[in-house]
């Protein structure tokens, strides 16, 4: 995670740094400060829905310290500051500062530079507390973070249409602020006001019940449709609940829809026409299989805080990995059926989907499934997900390479006399995966029986 | 005879936790499991259920050597640690999947249920919560029931009187005694001397993973216990 996130401050540092010949480079023709102008309320709009989602509550970390001699006003203070502690604070600073320096102090004197650099910092204390108290005062973020993403959406709809323009909006008010300085006091005067009332909210709530999440009655619910695969059925029910009721396997799975717009990143038009499926196979075995490898690949982790009860009760081997083919083949379907909306750029793209899915459901989940006996690692679920790298180790990304590299080894030699071929031959290699499933799945009780003990000892040994 | 070990041997690190030359529990026993931490209480347990592999030796249940076949799973019932539990259920739905491994309806599960609701005093079916927020008291309230719900031949229980208020120990100890009936054997693990004493036919004494004692209970069965504890 700290590699990480120096990478991160690496790259902003560069993009602070260039920003003037990044303006240039991809709006050419537009005026460069006022690109920059509009940019700036349009970063912090994104950064606030950012926070909503990965910033911490930092209020745990005070409760060893509630029943000793200090006094409540320290540790209200000691959370105030803890929360400053986040690199989405450190971000606005290294992409925005530069450029003031360089262009905003030369242009128009140094009132509006120091004007600048205090009203981009008051906004980065105004989105930490404003975010934070956000958080604090809703139960459930969900209910907030959804409403917030339809407002975001409206306005960049508004601003699509021409109608409001956060954009334009941002430009006006910097550009004000660049000719008469003393107008951009209005942002720390906005950012006192959150911190003082969060520090308020704090000092009135300091009681562990107050400071985490409220919760909502829990009640069971069932999954009929999976009752005729049986105890398998079962198994997969369970793990469906897993994924929806625990924070980390949660957001692993939402990050799958998000991926699905990397399409969009390599569907060319040119390599439509052309026939080049190979290099639109990657992205569409990546799409359509997303959660095979990425909730995949630590599969039995996933449980691995019930690890002992599965091996101890009545749950037989075999049903335990029919559930998890049931699972893979259940997301895996899913989101082939959501990229389907890439076949307005061709009905090509759909067969190539076919064919990855069918590669994924039949060849993918086997490989997978082998290496995640060779994962030994506990996870803890209930943290979030994002720059959270418990659990991974260099076999784990490795997994990868096979399932994203195989399908070429059939595709390459067959697409020399046409690419369909190319596509029909990992269709029929995925089909023949699919036919020779429950051969697979003795093979993998095989070597799941093998090393069964190696694993739950694993997961005892919780970090 | 329910269970036969043949000089069974673990150690962690170099460190002896389990060396058992031959012991037999016969069915109907119920037999309590007693021994400072670092006895081998939970690694013998633990090996009975194959989830760790013994360094040498063997655990036959009814005959058939646990490591190799599962048959054992559909007649032994077991609660060791809150592991055993999958957290984000509610226990309701806890309930109904152990139930489903043993071909348990939902009706039947429920009508189970129903029987225990003195045990469970109120603070376990119905609460809108998963098994994660619940107490460890009610954890292993929880566990034990789904244990006792599948209507083992052979039940293994772990510390089952840690954690639980006094009400509830009373009631599970008056449980056990009922469901001592011939046909069900019973292995508990305490460090409870008074419960285990009244409870059980039979105490084996581990220290450092070797049998110290094996006694049939009398009446001067707590007493001698205690002077190996005082000691």
């Amino acid at each position: 995670m700290g590699f990480l996130a120096l990478y991160l401050i690496g790259v902003c540092f560069l993009v602070g740094f260039v920003m003037e010949d990044l303006i240039e480079k991809f709006l050419p023709g537009r005026d460069v400060s006022e690109v920059f102008n509009g940019m700036i309320l349009y970063y912090f709009a994104i950064d606030f829905i950012t926070r909503l989602q990965i910033q911490e509550l930092p209020t745990l970390a005070i409760t060893p310290y509630l029943h000793l001699n200090i006094p409540k006003r320290k540790l209200v203070n000691f959370l105030q500051l803890r929360s400053l502690f986040s690199v989405l604070n450190i971000f606005p600073l290294i992409i925005f500062f530069p450029y003031c320096f360089r262009n905003i102090g030369p242009e128009y004197g140094n009132a509006a530079c120091i004007m600048y650099l205090t009203s981009i910092f008051s906004l980065v204390i105004f989105n930490n507390y404003g975010a934070l108290y956000f958080k604090r005062i809703s139960a459930e973020n969900i209910k907030i973070v959804i409403p917030a993403i339809i407002v975001l959406t409206v306005l960049g709809g508004l601003e699509y249409l021409k109608i409001f323009s956060i954009a334009a909006f941002s430009d006006t008010l910097f550009s004000f602020i660049a000719i008469h300085p003393a107008s951009g006091l209005i942002f720390p005067l906005f950012a006192a006001v959150i911190f003082l009332v969060n520090d308020k909210y704090l000092k009135n709530n300091l009681y562990i019940e107050n400071l985490t999440a409220g919760e909502e009655k829990k009640s069971g619910t069932d999954y009929p449709f999976l009752d005729r695969f049986g105890a398998a059925g079962t198994l997969a029910a369970l793990e469906i609940k897993l994924i929806l009721r625990n924070r980390r396997p949660k957001a692993t799975v939402t990050k799958g829809l998000i991926l699905l717009i990397y399409g969009f990143v390599f569907y060319k038009r040119d390599l439509i026409d052309t026939n080049q499926f190979g290099k639109m196979l990657f992205p569409a075995v990546f799409m359509t299989g997303n959660t095979i490898l990425i909730y995949g690949q630590f599969m039995f982790g996933w449980q691995g805080a019930e690890f002992d009860g599965m091996l101890a009760n009545k749950v037989s081997a075999r049903d335990f990995f029919r559930a998890k083919f049931i699972l893979l083949t259940i997301s895996s379907s899913l989101l082939t059926v959501l990229t389907t909306f890439y076949v307005y750029l061709s009905w090509k793209i759909l067969m190539i989907h076919l064919a990855a899915w069918l590669y994924n459901i039949g060849i993918s989940t086997i490989i997978v499934l082998y290496f995640a006996t060779r994962n030994y690692k506990y996870i803890d679920i209930s943290k979030g997900a994002r720059f959270n790298w418990e659990g991974i180790s260099a076999t784990t990304i490795l997994l990868s390479l096979p399932v994203l590299l195989s399908p070429y080894l059939i595709y390459i030699p067959l697409s020399l006399i046409n690419p369909y071929f190319g596509l029909a031959g990992i269709s029929i290699l995925g089909i023949a995966g699919l036919l020779s499933r429950s051969f697979w799945t003795g093979f993998l009780v095989r070597e799941f029986n093998r090393r069964k003990h190696k694993i739950a000892a694993g997961f005892r040994e919780k970090s | 005879m329910m269970i036969e070990i043949n000089k069974l041997t673990k150690s962690y690190a170099g460190r002896t936790v389990t060396d058992i030359g031959h012991l037999t529990i016969n069915t109907g026993e119920t037999v309590g499991v007693v021994g400072n931490n670092g006895a081998g209480k939970t690694t013998l347990f633990r090996m009975l259920l194959d989830l760790i592999r013994p360094d040498s030796g063997e655990i036959l249940s009814k005959g058939h050597n646990v490591a190799d076949t599962a048959q054992w799973k559909a007649y032994t019932a077991s609660y060791l640690d809150e592991g055993f539990l999958v957290d984000y259920l509610t226990p309701e739905e806890y309930f109904v999947f152990i139930g489903s491994l043993h071909q348990m309806g939902l009706r039947e599960v429920m009508d189970y249920l129903h029987t225990h609701e003195e045990f469970f005093n109120g603070e376990i079916l119905e609460r809108g919560k998963y098994i994660r927020d619940f107490s460890k008291g009610n954890q292993n309230k929880i566990g034990i029931t789904a244990a006792l719900m599948q209507r083992p031949e052979l039940l293994v229980l772990d510390e089952p009187f840690a954690n639980l208020d006094p009400t509830t120990q009373i009631r599970l100890k008056a449980h056990i005694k009922t469901l001592k009936s011939g046909q069900l054997t019973t292995l508990i693990s305490s460090h409870d001397l008074n419960h285990v004493t009244d409870v059980c036919d039979r105490i084996i004494l581990f220290e450092k993973g070797k049998v110290i004692k094996d006694i049939y209970t009398n009446e001067h069965t707590l007493q001698e216990l205690e002077a190996y504890f005082s000691q």
